[in-house]
């Protein structure tokens, strides 16, 4: 429970600057972007406003939408249940081996930093058919496994694949860095007198590390998340969201809608699902972790 | 709730390092390197990358060398690409979005976290809806509102979008932290006769920097290479970020990707100089700041 | 330290005070043009200028949006001349240069368009896709403005029809290209081929190169629109002559007639026949266009704008690049029709606060524009006449081939998202493109564009 009573003004003066620019600049356009979902409109000339009718074509009419949205999930799935558990392996195994691990905490943190173009370009040598140079490919053939080639990035099936492995490359080391700050918070002297008790080693983890992590490992959890909805420039980067909108995610769709095929109406509509599906996630991760940490305390 | 409250408690660098020579230490160690490889390679590519031609670029085998390396590369980028004006703009905007977040971010995380008011968690649930929203979406609405306040082609319409998009994560990472400071602190806080906004300043902030490093990290990388709203919404040479000089090296039918290859290791530089002058500043940071409490 | 907590309540409280009075502050000289800084330049520049000069010339500042960013692109540099050497003329006029790549320009114009705060000078492309904005009433007419300094007279015949709309000119084009198909000599030879003369040999070509081992053709088909562009290519062909999108907007044919079935299938025989690289829809713009630069695919069917790359590419060493007009398909069709791509457009925006000096600058810059670019060896493919010998300038055996295939020019169509809403033309991209990857009937094809347009008319 919270302790401390203070007046009034008080409050405003800690709250009111942070809520009255996030409220003008975040939530206003959000309702902007509601409301232009009920419009026909191209984005410059006259709108029209036709009620609920983006969003019943959205959800009911629209060939690329639930597609766009099942693969944006699978790489939010992806992200927090292989990416996630790797990086706190790791920064597990870092943290218990490494006397400074600045440098190669900071190092596994670099490509983040690397702007999505060249790591566009990067991904698209590995990925390239044999006869390009792509390196992926020469090697499964020098390994003599040349029906285990593909043209990584166009075939329809695969290439979304190849996208996620992108992204979950590139946010490795960050959630290494993240989880690893966490791991040094657990105070020592839980782990000596886990020693004391005989736990040590595995152990300590699976007793110690792993529930004392629980609140951190959320937030790696939430940041994920964000990234696998935002996710849009690696896509457009890489593949524009194709071929033919096999990697098309809810986030380059929108985008698509309202400035290429200039239906802002449209696209604003795919906007608020895109609230909406946040909202949902921010309460279901919320619900899980208060769980999680109603058992663990 | 978030963090493990490190108040009054040793910091921790934890090292049992049981069996010093064994196999596994071994195969962890291995998995290390490989791991660096892979993260740090690129870094390295991407210098060799800024060294070859466009055909070479194109050509795309991933471990050739340049020919002859191609230095034009480089004086294109710090002639054409206006770099050094870029950088400090890129640097400026940055920095003062940086320093808003934090300061605004730990003010309303420590009214929601130690404040006994009825909205505290209301205010904290606005906070979360905000946090997932892709800027891009935004684009359209935000030019209304910038153009009513006059702002456009200043750096001011940079920095209040990406400030306003960086606190819902900043309110949620740090008011998370400040929860599970024990509340004995304050209340002795309260007997010497301190003021909220001293309890703030003295107790709650040191204790948490590890959280505010956390959230200078999330926000640099958000808005550092951050390109559709700065493209939008300046217009003026003098005002322009970093992610311009990259694209000016794009035109209708041609890219220069050399040119583009030099302005980012010119462009990442300052950046990895200085996270590695600090890294060990940042986690010793970190660490001072479990001790203070 | 007892200072401290009162010292952070100023500081927090100045902070907001601050943002407040700065984004106030920028509220009152934004009106003027831009921000804030510009507002103060321009009062000191005025009280400096108000003892030497004549006072009545005001202060003129004029932002010129345009997709020249590139230092290595001729257009940068011609550019640049350009704007430095009116504003010596015109002391009081200063050029604002907001450079973006294509597609950012694109986006912000959109976003500008919403909010009505178009730049001065900003750049569209033709038909279609730019009627949105003249219908939206955002451009001022060029009518009076292209009859000063005989301008009208150096463009081409017929090209500012593109930017024309109910007898308003809105925009004057910075090139027109047409559709090519640029060959490498020395790997026809190795491959023992000659230059087709129908689409049926074509095919065939590409067959015997594939059997060489030599990659028949390259493109850059993760920009989709490369390959609609030979699409639509193929569909005049097959057509008979120009104006099928027009007939589908006119109501007399719709796409599953069988002249588009027909070019569907030509299309995908050219596919499955192997013309293209592995992996082509990975491919931007310039990898597709980088493969045939350096010599490892024989064929590259683009526009005209391309020249000047491939002229100074590896694969154009020893004159070894030639060009030839897409052949007839069927026997349908006349060569001398090309695909035409009129080029992205300056326009001026009807609010612009110097409506005056802008179009006065813009018709300075239009007029020196071809003579810069001919310097610059940029000037195949422009909108207007050219005096100059380009051989004796130094222009490539093959430039001066392409000079010669646009005499030949009898009409043709243009691209399909400048002929077609976007919302038709976007299903269309990604419809050609999923021919790359999978193998479709040529009537599910018909089908899919059909439904795209019923949806998206107005």
């Amino acid at each position: 429970m919270n302790v401390l009573r203070v007046s009034g003004w008080k409050i405003a003066a800690f709250v009111l600057p942070c809520l009255i620019i996030y409220s003008l600049l975040v939530f206003v356009p959000i309702l902007v972007s509601f409301y232009s979902g009920l419009l026909d409109w191209n984005g410059i000339g006259d709108a029209k406003f036709i009620g609920l009718k983006n969003f019943e074509k959205m959800l009911t009419n629209d060939s690329i939408f639930w597609p766009a949205v099942g693969r944006t999930l699978l790489l939010a799935g992806v992200s927090m249940g292989v990416q996630l558990p790797i990086a706190l392996c790791v920064a597990i195994l870092i943290s218990r081996y490494v006397r400074k691990p600045n440098f190669l905490v900071s190092s596994y943190f670099l490509p983040v930093i690397l702007s999505v173009v060249v790591i566009g370009q990067l991904w698209k040598t590995i990925y390239n058919p044999a006869s390009m140079g792509g390196m992926l490919n020469q090697i499964l053939e020098s390994l003599g496994l040349q029906s285990w080639t593909h043209s990584w990035l166009t075939e329809p099936k695969i290439a979304i694949y190849s996208v996620i492995v992108v992204a979950l490359w590139q946010y490795l080391g960050y959630h290494i860095l993240i989880q690893f700050t966490g791991i040094q918070n657990i105070p020592s002297d839980i782990y000596e007198a886990a020693k004391i008790d005989g736990a040590s080693g595995l152990k300590a983890d699976r007793y110690i590390t792993l529930p004392l992590i629980v609140p951190i490992f959320k937030i790696s959890v939430v940041l994920s998340f964000i990234g696998s909805l935002q996710s849009f420039d690696l896509i457009m980067v890489m593949t524009g969201g194709g071929p033919a909108h096999a990697t098309e995610v809810v986030a380059s769709l929108m985008y698509n809608m309202s400035f290429l095929s200039m239906k802002y109406g449209y696209g604003s509509a795919i906007a608020s699902f895109l609230v909406i599906l946040c909202l949902v996630a921010t309460i279901i991760i919320n619900g899980l972790f208060s769980k999680l940490d109603k058992r663990y305390s | 709730m978030s963090y493990t409250a490190p108040v009054l408690r040793k910091p921790t660098v934890r090292n049992d390092r049981r069996g010093r020579f064994s196999v596994t230490t071994s195969i962890v160690y291995v998995i290390f390197a490989i791991l660096i490889v892979t993260q740090l390679y690129p870094l390295l590519w991407l210098l060799i990358y800024s060294l070859k031609t466009n055909e070479e670029i194109l050509s795309g085998s991933f471990f050739a060398l340049p020919a002859s390396l191609q230095w034009q590369n480089y004086s294109d980028a710090l002639g054409g690409g206006q770099y050094f004006r870029y950088l400090g703009n890129s640097l400026f905007v940055t920095s003062v979005t940086m320093v808003c977040v934090i300061v605004l971010a730990s003010l309303t995380g420590f009214a929601i976290a130690r404040f006994r008011w009825k909205y505290a968690n209301a205010v904290l649930m606005v906070f979360l809806v905000g946090m997932m929203i892709p800027m891009q979406g935004t684009l359209l609405p935000l030019m209304i509102i910038f153009k009513h306040l006059g702002i456009l082609n200043t750096h001011l319409s940079l920095i209040l979008p990406y400030m306003a998009f960086q606190t819902p994560i900043a309110v949620f990472i740090i008011s998370g932290f400040m929860r599970s400071i024990p509340h004995e602190i304050e209340e002795s806080a309260i007997v010497d006769g301190s003021g909220v906004f001293r309890i703030y300043w003295n107790i709650a902030l040191p204790i948490s920097v590890p959280p505010i490093m956390t959230v200078c990290i999330l926000t640099f990388i958000n808005i550092w290479n951050e390109y559709i709203l700065a493209a939008t919404f300046v217009t003026a040479e003098r005002l322009k970020t970093l992610p311009f000089g990259v694209y000016s090296f794009v035109s209708q039918y041609s890219v220069n990707y050399g040119g583009i290859g030099a302005f980012l290791v010119l462009g990442a530089l300052p950046v990895i100089l200085i996270y590695f002058l600090l890294a060990e500043k940042i986690t010793k940071g970190m660490v001072a700041g479990a001790v203070k409490g | 330290m007892k200072f401290k907590p009162l010292m952070i309540a100023l500081l927090a409280s100045a902070l907001t005070l601050g943002l407040a009075a700065c984004s106030s502050g920028n509220n009152g000289s934004a009106s003027s043009n831009g921000g804030k800084n510009e507002g103060s330049t321009n009062t000191n520049s005025q009280t400096n200028s108000g003892n030497q000069e004549d006072t009545s010339k005001k202060e003129v500042k004029i932002t010129f949006q345009n997709i020249y960013p590139d230092p290595s692109d001729p257009k940068y540099k011609m550019l640049r001349t350009v704007v430095s050497n009116y504003e010596a003329e015109h002391p009081n006029v200063k050029i604002e240069l907001d450079s973006l790549n294509t597609d950012q320009q694109k986006v912000k114009l959109k976003t500008q368009a919403a909010s009505k705060e178009v730049p001065d000078i900003t750049i569209v492309n033709p038909a279609a896709q730019m009627k949105p904005f003249v219908d939206a009433g955002l451009f001022a007419p060029l009518n009076e403005m292209v009859e000063k300094n005989g301008l009208k007279g150096t463009f081409q015949e017929g090209i500012l029809d593109y930017y024309t709309f109910d007898n308003n000119l809105y925009a004057l084009p910075d090139g027109n290209n047409i559709a090519i198909v640029y060959y490498n000599k020395k790997m026809f030879e190795e491959g023992g081929v000659k230059v087709p003369t129908t689409f049926e040999e074509m095919v065939d070509v590409v067959k015997q190169l594939k059997a060489k081992g030599i990659q028949p053709m390259a493109i850059g088909e993760k920009d989709s629109w490369t390959g609609s562009f030979l699409f639509m290519n193929i569909l005049l062909r097959t057509n008979g002559g120009p104006g099928f999108l027009q007939d589908v907007i006119d109501g007399k044919k719709t796409f599953e007639d069988p002249a588009f079935t027909e070019a569907v299938n030509a299309f995908e025989d050219l596919v499955q026949a192997g013309a293209f690289q592995e992996g082509a829809t990975s491919f931007d713009y310039n990898a597709g266009e980088n493969l045939f630069k350096t010599g490892k695919a024989a064929m590259y069917f683009m526009g005209s704008w391309a020249t000047g790359g491939i002229e100074e590419s590896t694969a154009n060493e020893n004159q070894n690049v030639g060009v030839f007009k897409f052949p007839t398909v069927n026997g349908k069709g006349n060569p001398n029709e090309f695909m035409l791509a009129p080029g992205s457009a300056f326009a001026v925006s009807k609010d612009s606060k110097h409506l005056e000096e802008t179009l006065d600058f813009l018709n300075y810059f239009l007029i020196n524009y071809p003579k810069e670019m001919f310097n610059l060896k940029g000037a195949i493919g422009l909108a207007q006449t050219v005096d100059g010998d380009f051989k004796a300038a130094g222009y490539s055996d093959m430039a001066m081939e392409v000079l010669n295939l646009f005499k030949d020019v009898k009409g043709g169509d243009l691209a399909f998202d400048n002929t077609m809403n976007p919302g038709t033309a976007q299903a269309h991209l990604s419809s050609i493109q999923n021919l790359f990857v999978s193998k479709t009937d040529a009537g599910v094809v018909a089908k899919e564009h059909q439904t795209a347009y019923e949806e998206n008319k107005d």
